[in-house]
């Protein structure tokens, strides 16, 4: 599930899932949302491999790639095959289509507020600031 | 925050003691008048202020200039100084809009002499400046001829036909900052925004057609009712990922030097460290990129303005509002990081642009600054609203019509992207800019209102 959250310069949502995995999922699709892509026909693909200090370092970093990547391909994902994820280490395949376009502009997701929790349901969360 | 943790040192000056928080190297201090301040305490900025005072290194105080408000980390409209030796130095305190500046153009025009021909020279200006989301712009560059971009700045930009010799005088550190190097500077940031040297962007950042509307003190040959034009662009997407690889560096490596933050986007590493190195060649190389990107877009405008009008444009200043650089003050050599906020040393054009249907100032820097901030003076407005709240308060036909009778020629690329930069949004630029006045940072040269805007 995604929130939006009022930020006076940017953006700032609230991501919640049942499992860690779909944490990681369901922010991909919240920060390339934000994007407001055009959609093409054509399938996309895009490996990552992140490695990072902590679980939510891990997050922030795993989305800044999956945006530079899109920035930088033209490309919009809506899907992630995660293969390994653990504390410290995420690899997975971006799934998407191309874009032709972007509607807005994320320049970075931030650091700032994120801190991945459980709820007293078992369900997963983080905050995440966007600098668009 | 509560009010009463500020003292006032003057009319327009607040400070926060060191001894708010236990972590605080310095003071915090805040340039307002008490009725901004209000307005301030309505969010974290000031919060983020006395994070800020917890850098290592830190000289003097953490400042924050009456446009500030609520960022990540840094707040936006902040300054810290912290030592070249011992000090640090932080990419949340520049921000991912490296070197976004503003550059300052004079005409031969005046406004009552272009209006029939305003709506014509508007469209053909935006048919010359590609703007808009992640928008390319017509030049190409090898990797060779992208690295001469990146070390040399505006100064390359010109030795390959994008203006002249006489433009480089006007331009902070002549467009190029020293310690630039591109080999710091990733095949991600380069595929990301390496096409788009000559392109505006998106968001608040715009080209705009301004009436001198008043002027304070004659200065920099600025004359009421003279047409003046203002940009106010950055480095792009390139320097977006140049912040984000490094943030996430600082973030991997802060631990080994020993420093913690009290927020991650606070990130930072000694400057003489090779990742404080490393860094500050790869944003200096990023700080060029945005220069020549000024510097091409002014091209563009010159074009389209001789196209319509037969005659040329002449450079008044081009100077950063997002930038880390070293500079000599009373407390010896510093790193001064400006996030949101205007070098202004003594007898300098400040540029100061305002939001859409208000006000943009060309100021002149003061001996205060060097004596109060680090040289340093506001930026702009500051927002006061978020872009969801302004796009739920106004309408894209309704701020046109506003616009159309305020005799104000708009090219926007999106309504979204038009009412996201309402300006209720803002704050109130003139109250900003009294502030500096009053307090000795800059004093008021001109105010300038606008007649044609372009935007993505």
């Amino acid at each position: 599930m995604i929130e939006i959250i009022e930020h006076t310069a940017d953006i700032r949502l609230r991501i919640t899932a049942a499992t860690r995995e779909d944490l990681f999922r369901e922010a991909l699709r919240g920060t390339i949302a934000l994007l407001q892509p055009q959609k093409g026909e054509r399938e996309v693909q895009c490996d990552v491999r992140i490695e990072a200090g902590d679980p939510t370092v891990l997050l922030v970093d795993f989305l800044n790639e999956a945006l530079s990547n899109a920035h930088a391909r033209r490309e919009a994902y809506d899907d992630a095959a995660i293969w390994s994820l653990t504390d410290n280490r995420v690899e997975a395949r971006l799934l998407g289509t191309e874009a032709i376009a972007f509607g807005d502009d994320v320049k970075a997701v931030t650091y700032h507020e994120a801190d991945i929790r459980r709820d007293a349901h078992g369900q997963w969360y983080t905050v995440l600031v966007y600098d668009i | 925050m509560e009010k009463r943790a500020l003292t006032k040192v003057h009319d327009w000056l607040w400070e926060i003691p060191k001894s708010y928080r236990p972590d605080m190297r310095v003071p915090a201090r805040v340039y307002t008048d008490e009725k901004m301040l209000d307005s301030i305490l309505g969010d974290r900025s000031l919060d983020q202020l006395i994070n800020v005072a917890t850098l290592p290194g830190i000289r003097g105080w953490a400042i924050a200039m009456p446009d500030v408000h609520e960022g990540y980390g840094f707040p936006i409209g902040g300054i810290a100084a912290v030592g070249s030796d011992d000090g640090v130095i932080s990419p949340g305190g520049i921000g991912y809009d490296i070197n976004c500046g503003v550059r300052l153009l004079r005409s031969t025009q005046t406004a009552s002499s272009l209006r029939e021909r305003l709506p014509k020279l508007v469209h053909s200006i935006a048919r010359e400046i590609p703007s808009g989301v992640g928008r390319g712009g017509p030049l190409r560059f090898k990797k060779n001829d992208l690295d001469q971009i990146l070390r040399d700045g505006a100064t390359r930009a010109v030795e390959i036909g994008f203006g002249t010799d006489e433009d480089l005088d006007r331009i902070e550190s002549r467009g190029a900052i020293d310690g630039a190097d591109p080999k710091f500077v990733s095949d991600h940031a380069r595929g990301r925004g390496g096409d788009q040297l000559g392109t505006i962007g998106s968001g608040n950042h715009f080209v705009e057609i301004d009436r001198v509307d008043r002027v304070f003190d004659p200065a920099f040959g600025i004359e009421h009712d003279q047409v003046l034009i203002l940009i106010h662009t950055v480095s792009r997407g390139l320097g977006h990922q140049v912040a984000t690889d490094f943030l996430r560096v600082m973030v991997g490596t802060m631990q080994r030097y020993g420093i913690s933050v009290p927020d991650r986007e606070l990130a930072c590493a000694p400057f003489r460290s090779p990742e404080g190195q490393q860094y500050f060649q790869a944003m200096a190389a990023a700080a060029n990129f945005a220069f020549a990107n000024r510097q091409i877009i002014t091209a563009g405008i010159r074009r389209a303005w001789k196209h319509e009008l037969g005659d040329d444009l002449e450079v008044i200043y081009d100077v950063a509002h997002n930038v880390a650089k070293i500079e000599k003050h009373a407390v010896g050599e510093v790193l001064v990081h400006r996030k949101g906020a205007t070098r202004a040393f003594p007898g300098q054009p400040v540029l100061i642009p305002g939001s859409m249907g208000t006000a943009s100032y060309v100021l002149m820097g003061q001996q205060g600054s060097m004596e109060q901030s680090f040289g340093s003076s506001c930026h702009g407005a500051g927002r006061v609203m978020s872009r969801t709240r302004a796009r739920q308060q106004v309408t894209a036909t309704e701020l046109r019509d506003r616009l159309q009778k305020l005799g104000i020629v708009a090219e926007a690329g999106s309504s979204k992207g038009l009412v996201e930069e309402a300006p209720e949004a803002y704050k109130d630029v003139d109250a900003v800019v009294d502030v500096v006045d009053r307090a000795g940072l800059a004093k008021k040269v001109a105010r300038l209102v606008p007649i044609g805007v372009i935007k993505g």
